[in-house]
């Protein structure tokens, strides 16, 4: 015969309204696995910075939050492109310039002047042809340049061919040479 | 929508921003060259000028120039700071669509003695490049022409002279007055000598009748 429906019932409740008996050394097992789990990598903000970056995210976007970014974008352009302004268009077509100057006693001669940061070692002179003539060939952008001879390391000379910059402040004597053709 | 525009958007403009500014304003590693102080008063006047928008790259070289003739620091700073001042003289002179060359030219012009009035004449007179004008009126001072007949001969010629007849034209004055001549009376000769040849080209690029 079968048990009737109500007492298989009645059964089943008590048998699971009696308390479970758990192992009482279960928490402490569970904390020190815990415990012994690696901890997290922080790193202070900067770590936050990181992980923020590294993480995609989804970016919705205005029409005037677009402008805003692509106007802060055109204005770092800009105060990059203000930062080396030349003396001529970057674009500008270089043309070679052959500067010479007869020196017959001189054992070194350097070209110096706005064309190479006034630095006497980047452009030295080469005799040429006769002992006494010195020669060096540099491309210029159209602008003006005040340029000098630097001779022997202790003198400077203007260029005899060309006009003399007006100079009240350095008194050393320097040349100027004018390359037109720049657009304004 | 709005808290992922402000989480993600605004720090990233921000950054780009503060990154461009940074690098604007980043002193230029060739004025190692110079002592402390100056590098620190250069570099000022330096981002100043960067600032209205000025050439930087003249009062570069112009230090450059004082620290290698072994001119005193405060002899370089006063230097720079009188072309950054004839630089923005020149700007308002020239106006803002005015090249970094003209700029340049127009300060040497201006240093050399003329008036702020000429260049803004030349720029009305001519349409290609002021750069040779400017230079050509500048380099005949230096050579002792009194400004305004330097001034006069040049406004006269630039309208129509190519740059290659105003350097001509320098060249004939430099030369006669080598050979003796006044400067003021060199250069008025040259001048005339000079209009006819540049009216001459000129009658000769005109298509011929039929």
């Amino acid at each position: 015969m079968f048990e009737p429906v109500d007492d298989v019932i009645e059964r089943i409740a008590r048998h699971l309204r009696r308390p479970v008996q758990i192992d009482p050394a279960l928490d402490r097992r569970v904390m020190r696995e815990i415990t012994a789990l690696p901890a997290p990598a922080r790193g202070g903000p900067l770590g936050e910075a990181w992980r923020w970056l590294r993480r995609p995210h989804q970016l919705t976007l205005t029409p005037l939050s677009g402008l805003a970014a692509a106007a802060a974008l055109a204005a770092v352009v800009l105060l990059s492109r203000l930062d080396s302004t030349p003396s001529a268009s970057p674009q500008a077509e270089a043309r070679a310039f052959q500067f010479v100057l007869v020196a017959p006693r001189a054992t070194h001669i350097a070209l110096v002047g706005d064309f190479n940061d006034w630095d006497a070692t980047r452009t030295p002179m080469h005799r040429t042809g006769s002992e006494a003539l010195w020669t060096a060939v540099v491309p210029l952008v159209p602008g003006r340049y005040h340029y000098a001879f630097f001779v022997d390391g202790s003198r400077w000379l203007a260029d005899p061919s060309a006009p003399v910059a007006r100079d009240e402040d350095y008194g050393a004597p320097s040349s100027v040479l004018t390359v037109g053709g720049g657009g304004s | 929508m709005r808290p992922a525009l402000t989480r993600t958007l605004l720090p990233l403009l921000a950054a780009i921003v503060v990154a461009g500014r940074t690098a604007a304003q980043q002193t230029d590693p060739r004025l190692e060259r110079l002592d402390a102080a100056t590098r620190a008063a250069v570099a000022a006047l330096v981002d100043s000028a960067r600032r209205a928008l000025l050439p930087t790259e003249p009062l570069v070289q112009r230090a450059l120039e004082g620290a290698t003739k072994r001119a005193s620091g405060e002899v370089i700073a006063t230097a720079v700071r009188r072309l950054a001042a004839d630089l923005g003289k020149a700007r308002d002179a020239l106006g803002s669509t005015a090249s970094p060359a003209e700029l340049n030219a127009g300060a040497a012009a201006l240093r050399a003695g003329a008036s702020p009035t000429i260049l803004t004449q030349l720029r009305q007179a001519r349409r290609e490049p002021l750069t040779m004008p400017l230079a050509v009126l500048a380099d005949l001072v230096a050579s002792g022409v009194p400004v305004d007949s330097a001034a006069a001969a040049v406004l006269a010629l630039a309208a129509r002279a190519r740059d290659a007849d105003l350097v001509e034209f320098r060249r004939a004055v430099e030369r006669d007055i080598a050979l003796g001549a006044p400067p003021a009376a060199a250069t008025a000769a040259a001048a005339t000598a000079a209009d006819v040849l540049v009216n001459a080209g000129a009658r000769q690029q005109r298509p011929g009748r039929p």
